[in-house]
């Protein structure tokens, strides 16, 4: 990308911004948990609404039928009230600090302009996407299927900006702080950190722009780091400041937080909570299905195609089978072409319903290195939900 | 946050509560079309090349039934998180409550003290309780 076209697309920002004088809405409880319940918020399409204060909004799941999820309708989630609503392009710097040679303060123009900018195709998805599916249920965000998107990713490979930083030997973890601020001082700022290894192998980067296009305010406008193949956790929103550490990093986020049960799947049971944990990292296996549509009546005789999407943290999709007998026989999907590594990869199966009646399809993803789809599964937090998906279908 | 970026403006929650937005009404009809609809009024900045990129957020004020607790759940609460991060729940047990309010004070610093936990225990359970003990996760947070 040219300086030119790099200042057209921040450029655009200005217009994109959608000003209110008074956002307010009412709402009164019990009609909630609505599954139309949807809000649109600034920058960003109807979504599903889940929280307002901090914003928790899930992608409605037509909007998979497309490989790239629309910045409008990208999934949104963040930890703290005090989220940024205004950042000045003139005086944010990005900071990169701590153990280094050479502290750095970079505008978002001169990351455009120093930097050769590369592109990503990666699944972002939050930790507990699916989470309302756990049985017994866990406190936490109520995600249905949508807390998950794939996006095109641009920005300046994080390598390249700790080699400018001149990383001193012996640093340990790199940590990630952005403009986000608790509403409490009791409350710890929401930092985030991964190894000095991770944060050097050239495919961590510190995006600019999400599908050719500035990122929304509330997906983490002006800069978001991408951490490929890893839960959104990691991917912090509205980054400002960088730190080499010559030790391993501490804060709450990491201690207590974002942990799994250190075990196949992140899997422990409720009557005996597993006392071995360990941080959150990467995506396990799963599919997820975007045809037919819930409220879909369809035809006996008729032809149809379900269609889903599947991903993983990298290995890459080998294969996924379909049953639509409630997993009685199982039938491979088509995959479409691989679009990146990173990316979901749509699947798709021919099938005719012979009668009327109620069928039950399951969809059921395996890697590259064998990792497959689980039967059964849960945390007490409602983390990596990847069951095998079961959706009724109507034929009529 | 870095003390550096002092153009960032943030939306705080004592600033929200007492934004100029008028007072919520008691009943809503808008919640009846399953669409919150949050009013934009939206216009589009007119320096398309501004630097300064803004937005203003929609937020959502349930209206919330009378109840014993009900004071110090409005009050200790929604300073940090909308309502809406209680009634997104499932019907939880007291057990579980009672866990995510001391949660609340214990881990995040929420200005309560023992007796309020146990107020808004008991308002939790009063509109979003179910009956039985249930399952008390310890350790669970970032959720």
């Amino acid at each position: 990308m040219n300086r030119r076209g790099f200042l057209q697309l921040l450029g655009a920002t200005g217009a994109a911004a959608l000003m209110s004088s008074c956002n307010r809405v009412n709402s009164v409880v019990g009609t909630l948990s609505s599954p139309t319940n949807l809000i649109r918020f600034p920058e960003k399409t109807e979504m599903i609404f889940l929280t307002d204060r901090p914003p928790q909004l899930e992608t409605p799941i037509h909007y998979f039928r497309q490989d790239l999820t629309p910045n409008e309708a990208f999934f949104v989630r963040w930890h703290l009230e005090g989220l940024p609503t205004s950042v000045d392009l003139r005086t944010f710097r990005l900071n990169v600090s701590g153990h280094i040679r050479q502290p750095l303060q970079l505008s978002v123009d001169e990351l455009g302009s120093q930097f050769e900018p590369v592109s990503i195709i990666a699944v972002n998805q939050c930790s507990g996407n699916s989470r309302s599916f756990f049985e017994p249920r866990v406190p936490g965000g109520q995600w249905k299927d949508g807390a998950v998107g794939n996006a095109k990713w641009t920005g300046v490979p994080l390598k390249s900006i700790l080699d400018r930083a001149q990383v001193r030997s012996g640093a340990v973890d790199v940590s990630f702080n952005g403009l986000d601020a608790p509403p409490l001082p009791s409350v710890s700022d929401f930092v985030k950190a991964l190894s000095i290894d991770h944060a050097r192998d050239g495919e961590v980067m510190i995006a600019y722009a999400m599908n050719d296009q500035p990122l929304p305010m509330v997906n983490g406008f002006p800069l978001r780091l991408v951490v490929p193949g890893w839960y959104g956790t990691y991917w912090v929103k509205a980054l400002s400041d960088v730190t080499v550490l010559p030790h391993a990093f501490s804060n709450f986020w990491t201690d207590k937080a974002y942990r799994i049960p250190n075990g196949p799947n992140g899997t422990e049971s409720p009557k005996d909570l597993a006392k071995d944990t360990v941080p959150i990292n990467r995506f396990n296996v799963r599919s997820i299905f975007v045809r037919p549509d819930p409220d879909e009546i369809l035809h006996p005789g008729m032809p149809t195609e379900i269609e889903g999407i599947a991903f993983d943290s990298g290995y890459g999709i080998r294969r996924v089978e379909v049953s639509t007998d409630g997993g009685a026989t199982w039938a491979d999907a088509r995959l479409d072409s691989e679009i990146g590594k990173y990316s979901w990869r749509r699947w798709r199966a021919a099938w005719t319903p012979r009668s009327r009646g109620q069928y039950r399809l399951m969809a059921r993803a395996t890697n590259v290195v064998g990792d497959t789809q689980s039967k059964e599964q849960w945390n007490r937090s409602g983390f990596m939900w990847n069951v095998i998906q079961q959706v009724d279908a109507k034929v009529g | 946050m870095s003390p550096k970026t002092k153009s960032v403006v943030l939306s705080l929650g004592l600033a929200a509560l007492v934004s100029g937005c008028g007072h919520p009404s008691n009943i809503s009809k808008e919640a009846d079309h399953g669409i919150a609809n949050a009013k934009m009024e939206s216009m589009l900045d007119l320096e398309a090349d501004s630097p300064v990129h803004t937005i203003v957020m929609p937020h959502d004020e349930p209206v919330f039934p009378p109840g014993p607790g009900r004071d110090e759940f409005v009050t200790a609460c929604v300073v940090c998180h909308s309502p809406r991060y209680i009634t997104m729940q499932p019907r939880f047990s007291r057990t579980t409550w009672l866990g995510e309010v001391n949660k609340m004070k214990d881990v995040y610093g929420a200005h309560i003290s023992d007796e309020q936990v146990l107020r808004i225990t008991d308002y939790l359970v009063s509109i979003n309780g179910k009956a039985g003990t249930g399952h008390a996760p310890k350790g669970a947070y970032g959720e």
